[in-house]
């Protein structure tokens, strides 16, 4: 039995179509990683599963039975935005949705504790990091079997960012099964047992991060780094480019033979290089694979 | 219903609200400044008036003139304060010009030859003018200009039938009073009251009508209604949608019940802190209030819960804050004076009155006032109670139901 299963989902809003035909499983006990750019439809499958938000088409199983209203308490949902009422206090904050779930009042000081949380602080003044510490904590309030994080770390900073996802291993000892959505490959890459990638409302590739990189077969990628031009010459030449800030990613199958080619390109065209590795392929280098474009 | 949720719910929104400092504002601050404003203008026991009239008459010799009639009128009082402000004109046309203007409330001509008249026993003229722009100021005015003459003449015809009884006595023989059987003091009576066929004794009552900072209670009272109970529950629970926290309490095992349950109840009460706080400061400033009964309170009530369907429908009708205090101020506005909610029923226009007797909240606070001013018995208001809980759970359906279908489409 499958903690999520989801066959067929779609959903519109008005002629823009969301999710055009999910399917998924997700077993239990697992993390589970969503990842695909902004407006790819993570947000709105997660709404599905934890808000109820209605869909057009399809069906949900959650620990095989049909979603409702009782299903959705066996799920914890964070959200990208602040479910905290912004003039009452952290713990306030935590007894209020406590009631709303029936939740044990030990829970609320128990959840304060763990996430070091400052209990007579208004929502308000917490910073970021803290805030997202209180929207977990609200989410766990009623030991949910299944946890749904929504870009949890965006907008930290990196030590909050790593603190988050110790905390995340720890929800999976726990036993609970996580489906975390995000564009970070990075954070995909490190938590996820097992990955989809959604682009344009559609699972496109589905697998373990070494499966998902496998697609890639013998490549390679060749990133140079500097002050470059010269991308579009390089498109002529290799069939997947990805340009990015102050580097370019090229997909290669012979690197060493690549190499000189490549270089001689983009100094030809005027580019300051400082930098030139061969790495292994990433989950952002699958997405370009499969969708002809990066993650960000 | 989830006794647990609605506790949260209500503790909720009432540590929301006493750390924002508008939703103080309106709670403390608003009903001490209307008592205080409305108390202070028509509070208290209002003074009789004095008014302005001009005079003109002609020097005369006579015994009794015009000249004499001008200084009692001068000094004419009622409970110390003079009756009129007499201001003299050399010429009729003068004082109308005056009156026209209004720099005097009435002009008053004696005829030539009055104090020759009056002394000599005839009839003497007198002219009297009003403006009669205003109905009411000429019915107060005229009222107490002629209310003076009428009881100057008295007087006249009782120190003129003296005389006569003098005379009479005098020189009217004895046998002839016999003869038809009657006596001197039968005819003294006849007499008296063919010149003053009624006899009018003034008493007077404490009457058990409203002071005005007793009414204006109540209006502070209706205004909570109409403003404060509709924007409160309205757009609390649009702040929920905008914050989204709205679809997490709707995918949370409390129902719609529990959440506006909660957020009434949490309205009514910080509803009725407000009410108390305007009754008690009334009382502690200007001595005066009104302590509502339970009946009264129960009016409250159902008027503050139909109040809040209307504020919720408008609320999800539109899904907007601006629209939502838009629609609500464009609504109360009008009712605030068309409903007897800040003027008494008998000053409005005939059209506007079954607004008073058919709009609900007119309705209830017009019960309220017959019920805590005008001691009206319960078995009268209760039919109205009746009538009043039946409108407002329609209205509390409507609400529930267009909250329903707005959760349900909640994106």
């Amino acid at each position: 039995m499958y903690a999520v299963e989801i066959k067929n989902l779609k959903k519109s809003y008005g002629d823009f179509q969301a999710l055009k035909g999910i399917d998924l499983e997700v077993e239990e006990g697992e993390i589970f990683g969503l990842l695909g750019p902004n407006g790819a439809g993570k947000t709105t499958l997660m709404r599905i599963l934890a808000e109820g938000l209605k869909y057009d088409e399809g069906e949900i199983r959650i620990f095989g039975e049909s979603i409702s209203k009782r299903t959705r308490r066996l799920i914890g949902y964070v959200s990208q935005e602040s479910i905290a009422y912004n003039l009452l206090t952290v713990e306030e904050n935590l007894n209020f949705y406590a009631d709303l779930y029936d939740a044990p009042k030990k829970k609320v000081s128990e959840l304060i504790k763990r996430f070091n949380l400052p209990p007579k602080k208004k929502a308000k003044e917490l910073s970021g990091g803290f805030k997202r510490r209180l929207n977990l904590a609200i989410s766990l309030l009623y030991d949910p079997k299944i946890l749904i994080l929504d870009e949890p770390s965006t907008g930290l900073d990196v030590p909050s960012r790593r603190k988050l996802w110790e905390e995340i291993k720890q929800f999976k000892e726990e036993g609970k099964t996580i489906l975390l959505a995000t564009h970070y490959m990075e954070e995909a890459e490190i938590l996820a047992d097992r990955i989809a990638i959604i682009n344009e409302g559609k699972i496109i590739a589905v697998g373990t991060p070494k499966e998902l990189k496998e697609m890639l077969g013998e490549e390679s990628i060749v990133q140079v780094e500097g002050l470059l031009k010269g991308a579009e010459k390089l498109k002529n030449n290799f069939p997947r480019v990805l340009e990015k800030e102050n580097s370019i990613r090229i997909h290669v199958k012979e690197p060493r033979q690549a190499l000189p080619k490549i270089i001689e390109i983009l100094i030809k065209e005027g580019s300051q290089i400082k930098a030139v590795k061969v790495e292994e392929p990433t989950l952002e280098d699958v997405f370009l694979e499969l969708t002809g474009r990066g993650l960000e | 219903m989830k006794l647990r949720v609605i506790k949260g719910i209500i503790l909720k929104d009432l540590r929301e609200i006493r750390r924002e400092k508008m939703a103080l504002f309106w709670i403390f601050i608003f009903p001490i400044m209307w008592i205080t404003l409305f108390g202070s203008i028509w509070g208290g026991e209002s003074p009789p008036i004095t008014l302005k009239v001009g005079v003109v008459y002609y020097n005369e010799s006579s015994p009794f003139t015009a000249y004499d009639v001008v200084g009692i009128m001068k000094n004419v009082t009622l409970e110390g304060v003079p009756l009129f402000k007499v201001s003299e004109f050399k010429n009729e046309s003068g004082a109308i010009e005056s009156l026209k203007s209004g720099r005097v409330d009435a002009v008053v001509v004696f005829s030539k030859g009055f104090g020759a008249n009056v002394s000599g026993g005839r009839q003497a003229k007198i002219y009297m003018y009003f403006d009669k722009t205003d109905p009411q100021d000429y019915q107060i005015t005229s009222g107490i200009v002629k209310g003076f003459f009428s009881e100057f003449e008295k007087e006249m015809k009782k120190r003129s039938l003296e005389m006569q009884f003098k005379y009479m006595e005098a020189y009217i023989p004895k046998e002839i009073i016999e003869r038809h059987n009657l006596t001197v003091e039968q005819i003294r009576e006849y007499m008296l009251a063919s010149a003053e066929p009624l006899v009018i004794e003034e008493k007077t009552v404490e009457g058990e009508t409203a002071t005005p900072i007793q009414f204006y209670v109540t209006s502070f009272i209706g205004i909570q209604f109409l403003f404060a109970t509709m924007l409160t529950i309205g757009n609390g629970t649009l702040e929920e949608i905008e914050k989204g926290t709205l679809r997490r309490i709707a995918a949370s095992p409390a129902t719609a019940w529990d959440f506006l349950l909660g957020k009434m109840l949490s309205t009514f009460f910080i509803i009725m802190i407000s009410i108390v706080i305007g009754i008690f400061y009334s009382r502690l400033v200007f001595g005066e209030t009104i302590y509502p009964s339970f009946l009264g309170w129960s009016l409250i009530f159902i008027a503050s819960l139909f109040s809040m369907s209307l504020g919720l429908s408008i609320a999800m009708l539109t899904r907007s804050i601006k629209s939502t205090t838009a629609i609500v101020n464009f609504i109360s506005m009008p009712l605030l004076f068309l409903a007897g909610i800040v003027l008494p029923e008998s000053v409005l226009p005939s059209w506007a009155k079954p607004i008073v007797n058919y709009f609900p909240l007119g309705r209830a606070l017009k019960d309220l006032r017959l019920l805590e001013l005008y001691n009206r018995p319960a078995s009268e208001i209760i039919p109205d109670l009746i009538w009043l809980s039946l409108i407002t759970l329609g209205a509390l359906t409507i609400a529930v139901l267009l909250y329903n279908w707005v959760v349900k489409r909640l994106e």
